[in-house]
């Protein structure tokens, strides 16, 4: 990383912004500086004031949003509180998390002009523009589309190119790949480390490090509005490391996980904390930690059924109305009692499985047969006794003002009517799933991470043998995710199965028993999680990757040593190591 | 017709408007409906299917106000159908009506079969209107689609919760409410969201705007406006003459 003695881009100075609807600063006295061509990642837990932080540098705040600012802001040596936003729009680029809220027009070649048009750039500029982005992109071929017309990832690359129309100096990416299955993200990654490479400035708000945190020149972490940390990735993982994995709740890579801990160990010495499976690799041969065989048993490898069979289908086939095939053939049982990831890329057909299981969709060829009865006889409202689906989006399902009346919808919904009875049921339910404090909120001002839990607390009512989760980390931090998790465990204890539907890998390698793979239409895989991840030929097929958990494993196993035991997690790992732990 | 410029058509569609009110004989509204459809059958050269895909649409609603009038309109009774009457004067006035909104729909229809939307709001910034507000239809039709998506999955999420009153009618009321709600809190959140962001884009910086796609004002589209202004004054002329 060098040092270079020029004036930074972006500096940043004691920074406290306070929104007009709050009483308390969102940020608390920020400090940073961005250097030139640098690539910058920004990370902290939900609700720390990432994005509030994005919007001071093109002035979004404070002349759009209001609000009270104390301290400074200068970007490209000019003073954002002096200067209008139509002088720094040309100077930052910032992508939406949802960018089809920032496109103005019908069609991709109109919006990437869009921001030239506006300040009034030459039209040949622009065209010239135009066409080198559309490249870029690798959106040439649809630049006649309509906005909406575009897969997920093409939508991001699409925010990234209206962005990058006006030449600014520096680009702000808030969650790029949040929502995007792993092949788009891959591609969306690929596309800014090459902006980087041509010497881009970028911040890059992040969950998903993997990639990035080697490439990063600089680390910020967030912590409720104050900048825990602003350096190099290796200084803050050394320092703040072991605090942002257990405290913080901020997704790392697994490989940082484990140099974390080996850190912690006093096992690093002075040796900087590794980021990369190599670098990983490398720490624990030095440790002295692989040899042989590390501790653990054997575990099974295949999943043994058991329970009764809830769901099953049979070559079953579907076909959008506009000619689409879904699902090409599609055979699995669903038991009791089990614990289901069904992962693939977007197309796959999961969510039409999905639907077709819940009754939102009937079939049109094969078998399926949901809980002793054909498929094709089932109501949908009958069917939500057997098998409740929480949405992507909790809000879809929200139908009352108030927390408690939730609940109550559904106890009406299932015929219980009498006062005291469903006082006793909502009381239960709402302190089962720590929404006591919330009973008179309305839904849609609670949490995100209290949506979902919403969610799954109105669905939960009327007792369904299984529960489907459509995408459980949609909009969650780690946190968050955890606790979801933690609850569904709990309901499965209870004997509910569950069903989770993903194309995050770490989520399946912690929590799932069993992973149904799809591909275009069709199963290519119905068996353990640990097992999968070593079939590499099935993980191309459906675009799927494994996690750096997973690829760590793989490199240790190639030195020859044994890796007993399943690994969930990188504390798992941690765990098998011949480690001395320290107390506490 | 789709070559001719945006502004240009907008006009023409508010002189058929005006002129409508002009005709006191449903035989001229019927004249104007028969050049309509010629109008977007040969020099607009809409496919019939779609033609006749709208029609259902601008009829239904036509007759609908022309069984208002026939009988809700004073005049002498012609006909008794249960408790209702049909009278003379709303046999008159009844086609007259049905015209009127038939022509103007379907002429409505012509213009946007023919027309680019952006065409359009270009046009306009053009004749002087400022581009903001010019730009407002354009900004709004951008979020048809994702409300249509917004309501599908509300839909579907309500169907699987469930009836939770007896009552056919009030509960297909709230529900209704519901997605109203669900929809409105979206819309408002993204037209926010999006009003910020494209001011970060640069709208509203400057006064004027470039434009990397153009129209040009072609004065031979001004046939259109002359040729239906005469045909206006013909048939109010054969009018008046009987």
């Amino acid at each position: 990383m060098t040092q270079s003695n020029e004036a930074p881009l972006v500096e940043v100075q004691n920074l406290t912004y306070t929104h007009w609807n709050q009483t308390e600063p969102t940020l608390h006295d920020v400090s940073l500086q961005i250097r030139r061509g640098t690539l910058n990642v920004l990370v902290g837990p939900g609700g720390s004031g990432k994005s509030t932080l994005c919007d001071v540098f093109n002035g979004v705040i404070p002349h759009l949003h209001g609000g009270k600012m104390e301290g400074e802001v200068w970007v490209d040596g000019v003073n954002t509180l002096e200067a209008k936003v139509k002088d720094l729009a040309p100077k930052v680029g910032r992508v939406f998390q949802d960018p089809e809220i920032m496109f103005a027009t019908l069609y991709v070649d109109d919006e990437i002009a869009f921001g030239p048009e506006n300040l009034r750039f030459e039209v040949e500029t622009i065209r010239a523009t135009v066409e080198e982005l559309l490249t870029t992109t690798d959106l040439a071929a649809h630049r006649h589309n309509l906005v909406w017309n575009l897969s997920g990832g093409q939508v991001q690359k699409l925010g990234l190119a209206t962005a990058l129309a006006t030449h600014p100096q520096m680009i702000v990416l808030d969650e790029p790949t949040a929502n995007l299955d792993p092949a788009a993200t891959r591609s969306v990654h690929e596309l800014v480390l090459s902006l980087r490479d041509e010497g881009m400035t970028t911040l890059l708000v992040t969950r998903e490090l993997d990639e990035f945190l080697a490439e990063a020149d600089q680390l910020m972490v967030l912590d409720e509005g104050r900048m825990l940390a602003a350096a190099p990735p290796q200084d803050v993982l050394r320092e703040h490391g072991k605090y942002m994995v257990d405290t913080l709740g901020v997704w790392l890579p697994e490989t940082s996980e484990i140099g974390i801990a080996l850190h912690s160990a006093g096992l690093l010495g002075d040796r900087p904390v590794p980021i990369t499976i190599e670098e990983t690799l490398n720490a624990l041969l030095q440790a002295n930690l692989l040899s042989g065989r590390l501790a653990g048993e054997k575990v099974a490898q295949h999943v043994v059924p058991k329970g009764d069979v809830l769901i099953s289908a049979q070559d079953l086939r579907f076909t959008y109305p506009g000619g689409i095939e879904a699902l090409k053939g599609v055979s699995l049982d669903i038991r009791a009692g089990e614990w289901l990831a069904i992962v693939g890329r977007n197309g796959a057909g999961k969510s039409t499985l999905a639907r077709l299981m819940v009754g939102l969709l009937k079939p049109q060829d094969g078998e399926l047969t949901l809980f002793d009865k054909p498929a094709k006889r089932w109501k949908v409202q009958q069917l939500a006794n057997n098998i409740a689906l929480v949405f992507q989006n909790p809000e879809h399902q929200f139908l009352t003002d108030t927390v408690a009346d939730e609940i109550g919808y559904s106890l009406t919904a299932q015929g219980i009517v009498e006062p005291a009875e469903r006082e006793r049921h909502i009381r239960e339910t709402l302190d089962r799933l720590g929404l006591a404090d919330a009973a008179e909120t309305h839904p849609f001002a609670l949490s995100a991470g209290l949506k979902r839990r919403l969610g799954v607390a109105t669905m939960l009512v009327g007792e369904p043998q299984i529960l489907l989760v459509d995408e459980p980390t949609y909009g969650q931090d780690k946190e968050m995710t955890h606790t979801l998790m933690a609850l569904l465990k709990d309901i499965r204890s209870k004997g509910i199965t569950i069903v989770m539907i993903t194309h995050d890998m770490r989520l399946v390698q912690e929590y799932a028993e069993r992973v149904l793979v799809m591909s275009d239409g069709r199963v290519l895989y119905d068996d353990t999680a640990s097992a999968l991840f070593e079939r590499n030929d099935i993980l191309e097929q459906a675009n799927l990757r494994r996690t750096i958990l997973h690829e760590l494993l793989e490199s240790i196993k190639q030195q020859g040593v044994e890796v007993p035991g399943v690994v969930r997690r990188a504390a798992d790992l941690v765990d098998l190591l011949p480690v001395e732990k320290a107390s506490g | 017709m789709h070559r001719a410029y945006p502004l240009t058509k907008l006009v023409w569609v508010v002189i058929v408007a005006l002129a409508l009110f002009f005709f006191k004989e449903p035989l001229s509204g019927f004249v104007m409906l028969v050049v309509m459809f010629i109008m977007a059958l040969v020099f607009s050269r809409v496919p019939l299917r779609d033609v006749y895909g709208s029609a259902r649409f601008i009829f239904s609603l036509g007759i609908l106000l022309m069984f208002f009038h026939f009988f809700a309109d004073p005049g002498e009774p012609v006909l008794r159908v249960g408790p209702f009457t049909v009278t003379d004067g709303g046999l008159y006035e009844g086609p007259r009506y049905f015209f009127r909104l038939s022509v103007i729909v379907l002429a409505s229809f012509v213009l946007i079969w023919t027309t680019d939307i952006r065409d359009l709001m270009v046009s306009l910034t053009k004749a002087g209107m400022p581009y903001r507000f010019a730009f407002a239809i354009f900004l709004s039709l951008r979020f048809l689609p994702m409300m249509q998506r917004e309501v599908e999955a509300v839909q579907a999420a309500h169907a699987i919760r469930g009836r939770a009153t007896r009552s056919g009618l009030v509960h297909r009321f709230k529900l209704w409410q519901r997605y109203m709600f669900t929809v409105l809190i979206n819309g408002l959140r993204k037209a926010e969201a999006s009003a910020t962001a494209i001011e970060a884009r640069g709208f509203g910086a400057y006064p004027d705007r470039t434009y990397v796609k153009t129209v040009e004002f072609k004065p031979a589209g001004l046939i259109l406006i002359v040729v239906f202004v005469a045909l206006t004054a013909g048939l109010i002329y054969v009018e008046r003459a009987f």
